[in-house]
Parts: C-alpha cells; structure tokens; sequence
C-alpha cells in the first residue's frame, strides 16, 4: 500500500445520518444515528497516520487515535475497542459527547484542507460494535486486599474506580442519587445519549467487580473523615460534581415558572416527567421558553423543552453564535430544529402576570466592545435598548459551582470558590484523598473528568503502594521481535491481554 | 486473516454464532447459533449473511416484545432485594400515619433537624419528608406523612408493614443546633412529628424545653406522651378548645414567652402559614425563630436550585443550605406562592391515579 496522502484519500468527509429535524422534535430518540460499518471503513480511510500525530496529545485521555483508526481500516474492529479501551473506559460515550472540534479533530492535518477526519463518529462507531457485540476487556484481576470508595458515579468517580479495580482494589461507589451516572444519567438527553449506551458501559464496570451503590449521600450519611477511620477503606475519591446552579440575581426570579436547567433536565431525564401523570414527577413547561445561555446545557434544556411541547423556544445570550461555549454540533441541530436564537441580548427583569406567574421577560440588546480578560468581547448593553418578551418559563443556564455538601461536612481544603483543592496531581489536603471531575476543575467535560479520575487513581496507586502495569511492563524493548507468552512486546499494557 | 465473523467450526463443519443481548439472554439464550451444513470456509462466509440477518430480526423482534411488555407492566415495586423495608405502620387519623422504615446506615447518621427523601415506587417522584425519629439499635427510621397528593396518598395505600419503599436517602440538609438554655418548640399539623427528636435532643442537651403542639381535636392527638416525657412544659392546643387552649399554636406560643421571659430560642415546623404566624407572634419579643422550610424539591443534593427560598435579602438552597433558616428573615410569601407551583399538575396526578384506582 503506498503512503496516503491528502490528494488520494477519500476527500469529502463520511456523513453520518441523522434524523430528520421535523420528526425529531416529536420523540427522544437519538438524533445522530452513527456509521453503518462501510462508514466506517470509508472514513478510516482518510487518516493519513501522522507519523508525530498531533490528535493524541490534543485528546485529554490520549488515545491513540492513528492506532485504532489504522485497525478500523484493516477490519480489526475488536483492535482497534482494545487500543480505545487503553484510554478510555467510555468510547460509545465520549463519541458522542466530547468536543471533537475543540480537541483531536481541531489538529487533524487533514482539516487544513479539508474537513477534519471523523474522529469522534469512528470512536461512537468502534464503542457501539463493542456494546452490540458484547466485548468487554475485562482483564485478569488479583485481589490485593485493598479498599477503595468512590464518592460520585459521574465520569469521574467512574474512571478512578475503572482504574482502581483494574489495579485490583475493591472498589465500591457511592452515588446520592438513585441512579448512577451522574450528569451523563441526569442531565445529557436521551436523544445525545441514550441510557442503554450508559447502562452497557456502567455494566463495564460492574464487571470490573465494581459495587455501586445508590441513594447514598456521601458527606450526611458517612463523612469522608468516618470512610477512612469508620468503613475500613485505604483510600478516596471524591467526584461529586459542579451542579449547584447560578442564577442572575434579576428581579423576578422566584415567579413560578423560573426554574434552572439543571432542575429542567432532572425532571426529564431522570425522573420522566415528560411521562406525566404516568411517571409522578410534573414538569409544568409553558407553551413560550426562554433558556438563557448558550452553552452544552443550555442547548440542551432548549432541545428537551421542545420535545416535552414548547412551541416556541428561545435561546438568549448576550455574546454571539462565535463565542458560545456549546459544541457546534449541538447549536447547528438546535437551529434545524426551529430554536430562535437571540444573540446579543440580556435579560433586566422578569415579570410577572399579577398571579406570580412569568409573563415576559425585559430584556435589552448588546453590542460587543474590547476583548475582556477571557479574550472574548466583551459585550456592552446598548443604551435605550430595553424591550418586553412575551414568554411563560425561564430556564437559567448560564453556569454552576460546587456541589457543597462534601465541603460542608469535612476538613478537607477548598479554594475560595467552594472547589476541592488539590495538588496537580489530584491529592486534597487530607491523605489518601483525592479528588477529580467538575468538583476540582470547575464545569467542564465528560473527557476531562475522566482524564482528572484516570490521574487521580495513578496517584492513588503510588499512595497505597501498587505497582502499575504500565509503568512495570512499558518495555525497553520495543522493536525486538521476541514476544511473550505469545504477545508481542509492542502491546503496551498487559490489560490487554484477553484470557478464556 | 480470514473472516470468519459470526462464524465458527464444530466437527469440521461451519456453523453461524450471534450474541444475544445479556437482557434478552432469559427468552432467547445466551446465542443463536445455526449449522450451515458446510466444510467450505467460502461456501459458508456466502450463507452467512442471510442467517445473521434473521437472527438480528428475531433479536429484535425479542427486544420489540420485551419493551411493549415492560411497558405496560402494571407492577412498579422495586425489584427483588432492593428497596427499604418498611417494617411498622401506625395510622394516627384518616391522613396521618407513621411509617418504620429499615435503614440502618441513616439510622446511625440522622440528626434532629434533617430530612429524607423518599421515592415509594419506580415510577414516583422524590418526596421529602422530616426525619420525626431514629432508632440506632434497631437501625429505622421514623416518618409521620400526611396524605395531601397524589403521591402520599398512594403511599398511604401501598405502605404496609413489610413492603417496600423504593429509595429513601438522606440525611440532608444541617442538623439544628442544640446551644440553648431555654428553647420552646412549636409543632402544629404536619410539623407535630418532626418537632419531636429536636425537643427530645434540646431535653437531653440539658435546656429547659416547652412543647407547643397543635392538633384539630382531641381524637387526632398522638405521641401525647412522648412530648410529656421530654418536656418540661407542654401546651397543647386545639382548634375546637376539646384539649388544652383553644385556638392556634401562635396563643401557645405567646403564654410561653409571657411566662418565660428569658427563653432564648423558638423552633417552630409545620405549614408555612402556621410558621409564619409564629414567627410575627415572636418578633415583637426579639427572640431567635428558627423555622424548617419545606419547599418542593428534586435532588435534595443542591443541584437543580427546585428548593430556593429567600432569606433577607439572599436566595438559599434549602435542602443543602438548610432547612432551618431564621424565621424573622424568611420570605413565606414567597415560600408559598412557590409551592403552589405545580397545584394544576397536582389535581391532574390526582385525578388520573382516582380514575386508575376506580378501573381496578
Ligand atoms: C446538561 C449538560 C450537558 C453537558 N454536555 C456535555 C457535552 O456534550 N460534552 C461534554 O464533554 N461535557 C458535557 N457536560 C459536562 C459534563 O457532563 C461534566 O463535565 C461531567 O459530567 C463532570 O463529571 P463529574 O464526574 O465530575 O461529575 P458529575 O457527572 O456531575 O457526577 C457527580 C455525581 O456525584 C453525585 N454526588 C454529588 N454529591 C454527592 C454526595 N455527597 N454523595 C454521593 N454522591 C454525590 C451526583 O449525584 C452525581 O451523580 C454537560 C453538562 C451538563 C450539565
Ligand atoms: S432540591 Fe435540588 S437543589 Fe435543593
């Protein structure tokens, strides 16, 4: 096979379908359906294989993103699941969810000239075939005696407690809610990830020996002070997550009517409100919805209030569509779907109908200045600008912070947002503890929070003394051509070695 | 490589293998598997799409089944081994009972002061209730529900002795505080039952306490005797005057403090309305109000802001900030055109559970 390059590579990028806008807005099921194999195989295609790849590096996780595509191409699917799986407990997920654009495909050469290869649609791909064809990379596990607690089944607990029970520990999850999972059960739709996707990949770790129990509110049931003295475990994570929402502080806010995103997608994903009175959790979504803010959650409050019958709803922000926060992805299938989006605009006031109910909303119009300290424009209200907006609900989504709880219950150092403290290396101040996700880095991504997990259950490893396959087996001796047991020496990590 | 995909050899012959999902794996088996009557590795790789192919449909048409059936499955009980185990239920009037739920864990962890959360089936809501009383040995806890809506109603029907509630979880929110020397704690309708272990903590924490409970007639009085035990002075006070003042907490409220010039706290729980009362009737004397607020909530973990009410001038999250608060600051107004929220959806709950209950 000669080298690729960018002229003999297949030169449009592969489409991937979706369903249409107009039957979209009237169910739950996923929007983007994924590649079919020969997508696969024809998107596999278009990776040059950089010899010095930029797109690992730029990935939080760095997955060796030339290795697996190069096994897509040579049809050795459950390949290239065990090069994703070195990296990544959640492939199916993060396919769906990551940032692509901002991370490994942002890099891609390919993109200088064309459209970037499809990095996260042939990871969806690859995790989806697994789930399908039930692989699972369960490696050989040797107790070691040690214990570990988890507190928070978000991305992050469950990364750390992937990494812990692969190491060996028994490891067991404490969630507060009654379901695990976390932002990717509560607050991501069904229709961008749906629950059986999560399902497979926390059955993932429930075959890793994992416990996960539900309904515990870690911090009022057991401090982490009483886990590490009382429960009998050797070490802690901690991953409760930034939920706690932000409101504007505007008049009006507490009119029924006002509610958070967070409170929105709760009531929808969790509780199956959109199911009402058959499931017994009321949404009460008026007929015109404003969500203010444009990031991830918001785009995705606006997209479930449209389903759950809206019939018109708006998008407010105060900056413009180039500075909003949510992956393009999301803002471009919100447009198909008839969400009005009103840039440049900020909310003054909220008013209200004389029976405490939202009426309308004042808002005044914007105009961006100087770059502020985050480099984006800042945006400056136009005077004279005010105008009234009819609608009935406000949605907030303009951010969150810490979860409080863990905080309010023990010694451990917070910085002076609430956020847990912690070393770069994700140690807190109490020893034995770590810390990683949303709770120690502020709102960010699914990647990032099981990249801080992955880092913290390393440091974890050397504080109770586990030696990590990695770093016993990374082998000089690479390029030789012995092999061992019958593996060859170029398989980085001996986990993924599949026995039986 | 060949590609043997879906394939596999038994005795030299080919045979077709696809993985059932692991739910469907109790209709189905754990695979489908087919002889395609051949050595020829070629021969076999040209009939296998077709056999795969049918399997898929019939996997389908199994995971199609099973949906519709979970679907219209009636039966929302937590499954087999899960759940909290309720253990005693006592019916104090036609809409008050007490529930004794197994719970060891939060047994050992509760604090006067703190609430549950508790979902009774698989498809209910997140219900808060007040921790009214915990058992450490015997590893329950207590909660007194009044069946309002929809929700505590079916409670009330589905609840008995050895069922099973789906979640219960908790303890949120800050335990009270015990610092005081003289404290009167005010209880009146649902707020009776959950004044309890906080008068029973502020007795052994050496004050001097003074029960005010509020009933509606003598026949709806209960834990009489419970409040006597731990009190060193109990009013009781009823709407009709059958037992003790006749009239609302509040006229209990103001004989104690004329009484007792120099007590320097008041605890009141109980409806808004009644909460808010107490604390107007206690501002003219400058004593603290500490009042638990009862918004709606979701989580109850501080993540989706459901439970906001206003204190002074700030906006607090009741289940993660509270839900004791200083009665003197709190916005009830606003508590309770908040809790109002969802009344239309409510009647809907309501009459869509009656008419299900009548069909049956
Ligand atoms: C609506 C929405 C859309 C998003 N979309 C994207 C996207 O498209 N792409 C992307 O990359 N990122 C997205 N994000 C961000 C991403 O989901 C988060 O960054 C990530 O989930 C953080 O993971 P985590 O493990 O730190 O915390 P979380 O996922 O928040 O999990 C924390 C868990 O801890 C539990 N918990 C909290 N306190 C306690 C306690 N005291 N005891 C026990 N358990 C506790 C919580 O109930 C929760 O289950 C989105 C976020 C939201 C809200
Ligand atoms: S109930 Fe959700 S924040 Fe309090």
């Amino acid at each position: 096979m000669g080298k690729k390059t960018i002229r003999s590579i297949p030169q449009e990028r592969t489409s991937i379908p979706t369903q249409d806008p107009a039957v979209r807005v009237g169910n739950f099921d996923e929007v983007t359906l994924g590649y079919r194999e020969v997508d696969a195989l024809n998107e596999s295609e278009r990776c040059l294989v950089c010899p010095n790849p930029e797109c690992v590096p730029a990935c939080p996780v760095n997955i060796d993103i030339p290795g697996f595509i190069t096994r897509i191409a040579a049809k050795d699917f459950r390949g290239a699941y065990d090069i994703l799986t070195d990296s990544t407990l959640l492939p199916a997920i993060c396919g769906r969810v990551c940032p692509q654009e901002d991370q490994c495909e942002g890099v891609c050469p390919v993109g200088d000239k064309l459209k970037p290869v499809a990095i996260g649609r042939l990871e969806r791909w690859v995790g989806d075939t697994a789930i399908h064809e039930h692989w699972d990379n369960t490696p050989y596990i040797e107790p070691n005696g040690l214990r570990v607690g988890i507190i928070g089944s978000g991305p992050a607990g469950m990364a750390c407690a992937a990494d812990m029970a692969k190491a060996g520990c028994d490891v067991t999850i404490y969630e507060a809610l009654h379901k695990a999972g976390g932002v990717l059960r509560y607050g991501i739709t069904e229709f961008r990830l749906p629950n059986g996707v999560l399902d497979a990949e926390l059955e993932n770790l429930t075959r890793l020996g994992v416990r996960i129990e539900c309904n515990m509110l870690a911090g009022r049931l057991f401090t982490v002070e009483q886990m590490l003295d009382e429960l009998g475990f050797d070490a802690v994570f901690i991953g409760t997550g930034a939920g706690y929402p932000s409101f504007m502080g505007i008049g009006g806010e507490s009119l029924n009517g006002v509610l958070s995103a967070n409170e929105l997608l709760t009531r929808c994903n969790l509780m199956g409100a959109t199911e009402f009175p058959k499931y017994d959790t009321p949404l009460g979504l008026g007929k015109r919805v404003a969500v203010i803010g444009s990031g991830n959650t918001a785009m995705d409050a606006l997209r479930v209030s449209l389903r759950a019958g809206a019939e018109q709803v708006y998008c407010i922000y105060r900056r413009t569509r180039e500075e909003s926060p949510a992956r393009e992805e999301e803002i471009e299938h919100a447009e198909e779907e008839g969400i009005q989006f009103e840039w440049l605009t900020l909310p003054v006031e909220i008013l209200d109908d004389g029976e405490n109910n939202v009426r309308a909303m004042r808002c005044v119009r914007m105009e961006l200045g100087e770059p502020d300290d985050s480099g984006r424009r800042r945006p400056i209200p136009i005077e004279g600008s005010d105008f009234e907006f009819a609608i009935d609900t406000v949605v907030y989504a303009i951010g969150t912070n810490a979860n409080p709880i863990i905080g309010q219950t023990s010694k451990i150092e917070l910085n002076k947002w609430g956020y847990i403290q912690t070393d770069e290396h994700f140690a807190t101040s109490m020893a034995g503890v770590y810390a990683g996700g949303d709770i120690v880095t502020g709102a960010a991504t699914v990647i990032l929070a099981m990249g801080t997990g992955r880092e913290a259950a390393r440091s974890m490893k050397a504080y109770l003394g586990i030696r990590d396959s990695e770093t016993v087996y990374q082998a000089p001796q690479t390029g030789s051509d012995s092999k061992l047991f019958g593996i060859g020496l170029e398989e980085r990590t001996f986990t993924r070695v599949r026995l039986g | 490589m060949s590609d043997t995909k879906y394939l596999f050899k038994r005795d030299q012959i080919w045979w077709v293998k696809v993985a059932v999902p692991r739910p469907l794996r109790d209709s189905l088996g754990c695979d489908l598997r087919r002889s395609l009557q051949t050595r020829d590795l070629k021969t076999a790789q040209t009939a296998r799409q077709a056999v795969v192919e049918e399997f898929r449909s019939k996997i389908r048409q199994a995971r199609e089944q099973r949906a519709a059936a979970t679907a219209c499955s009636t039966s929302v009980d937590p499954p087999p081994g899960t759940g909290y185990e309720v253990v005693t239920r006592k019916d104090f009037s036609d809409v008050t009972f007490l529930l004794e739920v197994s719970a060891p864990m939060l047994a050992r962890a509760a604090q006067p002061g703190q609430f549950v959360i508790v979902i009774s089936h698989q498809r209910g809501e997140r219900v808060p209730l007040t921790i009214a009383d915990f058992d450490r040995v015997a590893g329950t806890i207590t909660l007194v529900i009044q069946a309002v809506g929809k929700s505590t109603r079916e409670m009330q029907q589905r609840c008995q002795a050895g069922s099973r509630l789906y979640s219960v979880a908790g303890p949120m929110g800050f335990p009270s505080h015990l610092d005081t020397k003289k404290v009167v704690c005010v209880g009146g309708g649902l707020g009776v039952a959950p004044i309890f272990p906080q008068l029973r903590a502020f007795k052994q924490s050496g004050a001097y306490v003074i029960g005010v409970v509020g009933f509606r007639n003598r026949q709806l009085i209960f834990w009489e005797d419970r409040f006597r035990q731990y009190c060193d002075e109990l009013i009781i006070c009823t709407d009709d005057g059958s037992v003790g003042i006749k009239g609302r907490v509040t006229l209990g409220v103001e004989a104690a403090l004329e009484k007792h010039p120099d007590v320097d706290r008041v605890v009141a729980i109980g409806p808004p309305i009644m909460m808010k009362a107490c604390a107007e009737t206690t501002r003219p004397y400058k004593v603290e109000t500490i009042v638990s607020m009862n918004p709606i909530v979701v989580d109850g973990t501080g993540m989706c802001g459901g439970c906001r009410v206003i204190v002074g001038d700030e906006t607090k999250f009741a289940c993660v900030d509270g839900p004791e608060f200083d009665g003197h600051k709190v916005d009830f107004d606003d508590l309770m055109n908040r809790l109002g929220r969802f009344k239309q959806q409510e009647s809907q709950a309501m009459d869509a559970w009656k008419t299900a209950a009548g069909a049956k």
